[in-house]
């Protein structure tokens, strides 16, 4: 792999596919972005197929690479990007989860679909950006036009009071984005002031963290920490989540759930982490009773949701606050199980929510107050449903199993209490997947309550098959295959 | 009999100006709007002139008439600008054309 | 390879008849019972011959400690440890694994004719074939995570299967119930892996079995582990989902809730024996709960009228006795009931389901009677099991439930309070399972006209599991324990006579108790109602069911709606008010917009010239 070379195929591929979607007519809109999505995560895989399935760590550290590239070289200003055994992950994820977005199917490809496509494409290359760079301004400009599509999509496709709802995603996001852009402006100018002059860099500006003092580097960190705690979100930084995820069109909730949020998590592995290893350390306690708090609150209030679609956004909520609970474990092992469940959960939730879309098609108003009984009318769909339930409550075997297991494991001697309190949301996750599962497909129509969504049927909507079909058994197939080969996700140890 | 000082066409060109901008932030009809940033423009250009006069410099002169050609521009663009409002909202009136307000 | 073979025979089933499940089409006929059944049923018995060969291998392998171990790949990696994917079959896994593919050959064969009307049956094998593979997966298991993958896999086939009939809320609720009572064991289980680790730096059962922790730790490893098994084998206080579990198919209870899944934590506490043994807090407490939950489930036993619910108490209380054994340090002897019971109380589930099968789904015992005649070989076979159960000489339940008996009275952590309770345990078994024996066979018939016309004997795919298994319940006890777990001196060694008097002792208590209720039940056969005299169930539901919604619906309300969305509203309005205010200004007018500007560059100038260098500069 030539060094510089997957980088920028990385970023252009993407850019050049939003400007493509431009020519494309109307009706060939889907098609375009399923194919093109699928040949960007082949060439994605095969570019860095040598660093994703590497074996040791040591292997993994000589085949990571760094590309630099003069921005402002009068202030000394660089974009600096890398893709190593951390970034890798998220890449390869992206480019998953495109797939899946794009293979919905809805409003969003018969209302302006060359726009949609086109967006789509350009959170992909930014979503890239993001994830590659490895310098903070860079990051931060990625990071903050990650937003562009996104609003945008909730605005043109979205439902019910999305303007409202979109303005409070934005209004949060925004909130911390400028925090943390204080935070690097300062360390930045630290740094300066030092003598070493401008830089952002990553290794640059881990040097002028550690410099600071313990007061004022927990300020910084506190810019930082704020950023990607509502990003990712962690109780009580959640506020935004719930309207916006059901509100939004089905690909923005999947793009939302199974990747954006992992924006929260990446920042805070590659950035936060290695910057204020002292301050986290110092205030560990603290931060692994958000991380278990978020787990217990989010699983109390998914039992109660009538929507499923709002179950799954609060579920996203507790699941993330396993992966919070590794990240800080502060330790090698817990990230790299933070990374493995990040990865069980952009799957799981990225097929769920694109099962339960699947499921409104084909039967409108579900509302999991009711009983509905569509197992034996979709067996199939169902089944698949059903696999996803499991790897959301993490059933050994699966990869969300492997990662719980291990970011527990790791915060144990951290906090033996909070690993329990965690531990509590296993159980309740139980409690309301099923609840979710039952209340669609288990049950007799209308048999719990008054009846009037079970005669509605869709017409001309037969079970899962098809494309979907063959998508949907292919993640599974991951999800499987990520619980039983861990090691190359757990690298790093 | 007062001898003509420079100083005095600097008077005189100011007056032009502030008659300009008063009209223009005055009245409501949009071509005396326009004459009036004719006027603006015009007073302008007399300071120009008399600066010009002050200091021996013929800088000041070509300035005169660059802007008188950029007025002349103007001026076709901006009727033009009117003729097409006056045509869509059938008024010149500028307390009507609130376009961007809501 | 052989291992490995025994294990992924029944997934293959699973994935066979899932397939056919899948494919066959709701509306379509469905596929034939015979052919699904037999594909599953033919992978379990290629399970059990895989066993008996492994098994004589085993005896053959000689030296200590013997164990045939295949690993497959590294499953997880913790820095230097590697969490293996591997299995590994010594005496105790054995044990285990012949009574599972054993039985389970039986259960699927009986299986074949219990479903064979039901349009589901592929699913129902498919899903009986996961149980197998998940329960092989768990006693074969190197690593507790391993094991911990076949925990939660039976709970997730016991999931399925009770609530088999999906269209039927009630049931699914009930494959709900079992399902989340068995993750608030496993959270156990979690835990008590994280605190072996840490202890020890393994997670290998046999290596973290033999360990020494600290006695504290070793405590909190032993009750952690404990509180899984009293999820996955209902005991107080998670025991109240196993009556629920009925709910699902016949065989489905005689395999997962009476022979197998339900002992699993036998197995657990056995592999993990001596370090359990070690702290003697966790094995008092094992033994008081095994002993009281063995009394409170006969106590509950008595007042059923539903021939499986009585059993799936008789089941709770039996697995109260296999603890009581652990909790004295008698492990084998717990495993040894574990066996017995495997096949006495399969063939009772079975000939209760004999019963239910030939009554098109009566399962009211008041509302039986004089079944004798008209089914002979359930009557016979039923016979051996009832004898079993009460422990009568020389069927195996009397070996085995009178060595426990005997270790509680003699063993180091024994006494006589806790061999008392056992014994009267035994007096009640008796009295309930004579009271279901004497009204369901016995007696007059009380069915109904079309239950009489409609009532036959079982097909021999039916009958020929009842018999090898009535064979097993008469002969199983006679070899003693399967296995010895040598490494705990549990005695101190008491005379002979002990042995004997408890002998009596047993025998006498289900003589009496058999007594008692035939005394009562052959002539009084009117309906008694169902009494739940300790209430444990419905206290569950509301502080637990409901408290759970409760607490969800309050955090609902008062935290989000409130604080949080509050706060948030609030944030939103402020900036919503800052710019209406702010909106004013923008008139919309050129001419307003020119005169600030005007106004401002006036401003500015003037600052310019007064303001920051002074009046009269110029």
């Amino acid at each position: 792999m030539e060094s510089s070379s997957s980088l920028s195929f990385l970023l252009t591929v993407p850019l050049m596919g939003a400007l493509i979607s431009l020519l494309v007519p109307k009706a060939s809109q889907r098609l375009y972005a399923i194919f093109g999505s699928v040949l960007f995560l082949g060439l994605t895989v095969y570019e860095t197929a040598s660093l994703l399935f590497c074996k040791s760590a040591e292997e993994a550290a000589r085949l990571a690479i760094e590309h630099r590239l003069d921005w402002v070289p009068d202030l000394g200003l660089s974009l600096s990007l890398r893709l190593d055994s951390v970034s890798v992950w998220f890449v390869v994820l992206n480019a998953l989860v495109a797939v899946l977005a794009f293979s919905t199917r809805g409003i969003w490809y018969r209302k302006s679909p060359g726009l949609f496509t086109g967006l789509g494409f350009f959170l992909l290359f930014a979503l890239n950006a993001a994830f590659l760079s490895n310098d903070l301004i860079a990051f931060y400009l990625a990071y903050e036009s990650v937003f562009i599509p996104m609003i945008f999509m909730v605005g043109i496709w979205g439902v019910r009071q999305k303007a409202a709802s979109v303005f409070r995603f934005f209004l949060m996001s925004f909130f911390g984005s400028i925090l943390m852009l204080v935070s690097i402006f300062y360390l930045v100018r630290e740094g300066a002031v030092s003598g070493a002059g401008y830089s952002s860099h990553l290794s640059d500006l881990i040097r002028v963290a550690s410099g600071l003092g313990p007061e004022r580097s927990a300020w910084v960190f506190l810019g930082f920490f704020l950023a990607f705690a509502i990003k990712v979100p962690l109780v009580p930084f959640h506020g935004w989540l719930k309207d916006v995820y059901t509100n939004a069109p089905v690909p923005a909730t999947i793009w939302m759930s199974a990747i954006l949020s992992k924006l929260g998590v990446f920042g805070m592995i590659r950035f936060v982490v290695p910057m204020f290893q002292g301050v986290i350390l110092e205030h560990q306690a603290v931060l692994l009773s958000l991380a278990a708090i978020s787990v217990v609150y989010a699983a109390f209030l998914a039992i109660r949701s009538s929507s499923p679609k709002t179950l799954l956004a609060y579920s996203s909520i507790s699941h993330l606050g396993f992966v919070m609970m590794g990240v800080f474990s502060m330790k090698q092992a817990g990230a790299s199980a933070a990374i493995l469940l990040s990865a069980g959960h952009t799957l799981a939730s990225g097929l769920l929510f694109f099962l339960l879309a699947q499921v409104e098609e084909r039967q409108e108003g579900l509302d999991l107050n009711t009983a509905h009984g569509l197992a034996g009318r979709y067996p199939v769909l169902f089944t698949t449903m059903f696999l996803a339930v499991l790897a959301s409550v993490s059933l050994p075997g699966t990869m969300n199993f492997a990662g719980e297991f291990l970011v527990l494991l790791e915060a144990y001697p951290s906090s033996a209490l909070w690993t329990a309190v965690a531990g509590a949301g296993v159980v309740l996750g139980a409690v309301y997947m099923l609840r979710f599962y039952q209340q669609l497909g288990l049950g007799s129509p209308g048999s719990s309550g008054n009846g009037a969504s079970g005669s509605a049927e869709a017409a001309g909507t037969g079970d899962l098959s098809g494309l979907d079909l063959i998508l949907v058994i292919g993640l599974m197939g991951m999800i499987l295959a990520g619980g039983f080969q861990t090691a190359i996700f757990l690298k790093g140890n | 009999m007062i001898a003509f000082e420079p100083w005095m066409m600097l008077v005189v060109s100011v007056l032009i100006f502030c008659i300009g901008l008063f009209g223009l932030i005055v009245r409501k009809n949009l071509l005396v709007m326009l004459m009036c940033v004719e006027l603006m423009l015009n007073g302008a250009n007399l300071s120009f002139v008399a600066f010009s006069k002050m200091h021996q410099l013929i800088e000041g002169h070509l300035s005169v008439l660059f802007v008188m050609t950029v007025a002349a521009a103007e001026s076709a663009v901006g009727l033009g600008l009117v003729i097409a409002l006056f045509r869509t909202l059938r008024t010149v009136d500028s307390d009507q054309i609130q376009l961007l307000r809501d | 390879m052989l291992i490995t073979l025994l294990v992924f025979l029944p997934l293959f089933g699973f994935l066979v008849n899932g397939a056919i499940a899948l494919g066959s089409k709701a509306d379509s006929k469905h596929p034939p019972a015979v052919l699904t059944g037999a594909i599953a049923t033919l992978a379990m018995a290629g399970s059990f011959v895989l066993a008996l060969v492994l098994n004589a291998k085993l005896r053959a392998l000689g030296g200590e400690p013997m164990a045939i171990e295949e690993s497959l790949f590294s499953w997880i990696r913790l820095g230097t440890h590697s969490v293996d994917f591997g299995f590994r079959f010594d005496r105790l896994s054995a044990a285990f694994t012949l009574v599972i593919t054993g039985v389970g050959s039986l259960i699927h064969l009986y299986s074949i004719g219990y479903m064979s009307h039901d349009s589901g049956v592929a699913r129902y094998f498919a899903y009986l074939n996961l149980f197998c593979f998940m329960m092989l997966n768990l006693v074969l298991g190197q690593t507790l995570p391993h094991v911990f993958l076949g925990w939660e896999g039976v709970g997730l086939a016991s999931y399925l299967l009770i609530g088999f009939w999906f269209r039927d809320g009630e049931k699914v609720r009930a494959g709900q119930k079992a399902f989340v009572m068995n993750r608030i064991g496993d959270l156990g289980f979690l835990l008590a892996m994280f605190v072996g680790f840490h202890a020890v730096g393994t997670l290998d059962a046999v290596a973290l079995g033999q360990s020494v922790m600290a006695p504290k730790l070793a405590m909190l490893f032993g009750v952690l582990i404990f509180l899984a098994c009293t999820g996955k084998s209902a005991q107080l206080p998670l025991f109240t989902w196993l009556p629920d579990a009925m709910a699902g198919p016949t065989p489905v209870s005689a395999l997962i809730h009476a022979a197998t899944m339900v002992t699993s934590g036998v197995y657990l506490l056995a592999r993990l024996q001596p370090v359990i043994a070690g702290s003697p807090a966790t094995i008092a407490l094992i033994g008081g709960v095994g002993a009281a939950t063995a009394l409170i489930a006969a106590i509950l036993a008595c007042f059923q009228s539903d021939i499986k619910k009585i059993l799936a108490y008789s089941t709770i209380s039996q697995l109260g006795f296999m603890f009581a054994a652990c909790g004295v340090g008698a492990f084998e002897s717990g495993v040894f009931h574990v066996m017995t019971h495997a096949f006495f109380k399969a063939l009772l589930f079975l000939g209760a389901g004999s019963v239910i099968h030939a009554l098109s789904g009566n399962q009211d015992i008041f509302r039986m009677g004089g079944l004798r005649k008209s089914l002979p070989f359930t009557f016979w076979t039923f016979s051996a099991g009832w004898a079993a159960i009460l422990g009568l000489p020389p069927f195996s339940g009397f070996f085995s439930k009178d060595e426990i008996i005997h270790d509680a009275l003699v063993s180091r952590h024994g006494s006589l309070v806790l061999s008392g309770v056992l014994l009267f345990s035994a007096l009640l078994t008796a009295f309930y399972m004579t009271r279901l024996y004497v009204l369901v066979f016995f007696g007059d018939s009380r069915l109904s006209a079309k239950e009489k016309a409609h009532v036959h004997e079982s097909p021999f795919v039916m009958t020929i599991p009842l018999m090898v298994l009535a064979g097993a319940s008469l002969a199983g006890g006679w070899f003693g324990a399967p296995v010895e777990l040598a490494s705990y001196e549990k005695a101190v060694r008491a005379p002979a006579s002990a042995h004997t008097l408890v002998m009596v002792l047993s025998v006498a208590a289900a003589l009496i108790g058999a007594f008692v209720a035939r005394a009562r039940y052959s002539r009084n056969t009117d309906s008694e109602p169902v009494l739940d005299p300790f209430r444990i169930d419905r206290f569950y539901g509301q502080v637990f069911g409901r408290g759970v919604y409760r607490l969800s619906d309050a955090i609902g309300r008062v935290l989000e709606e409130t604080l949080v969305q509050g706060f948030l509203r609030g944030t939103a309005a402020i900036v919503d008010l800052s710019g209406n205010l702010i909106r004013t200004v923008q008139t919309g007018s050129a001419q307003t917009y020119l005169l600030m500007m005007v106004l401002a560059v006036a401003a500015v100038v003037s600052w310019i010239f007064f303001g920051v260098t002074g009046y009269g500069k110029f």
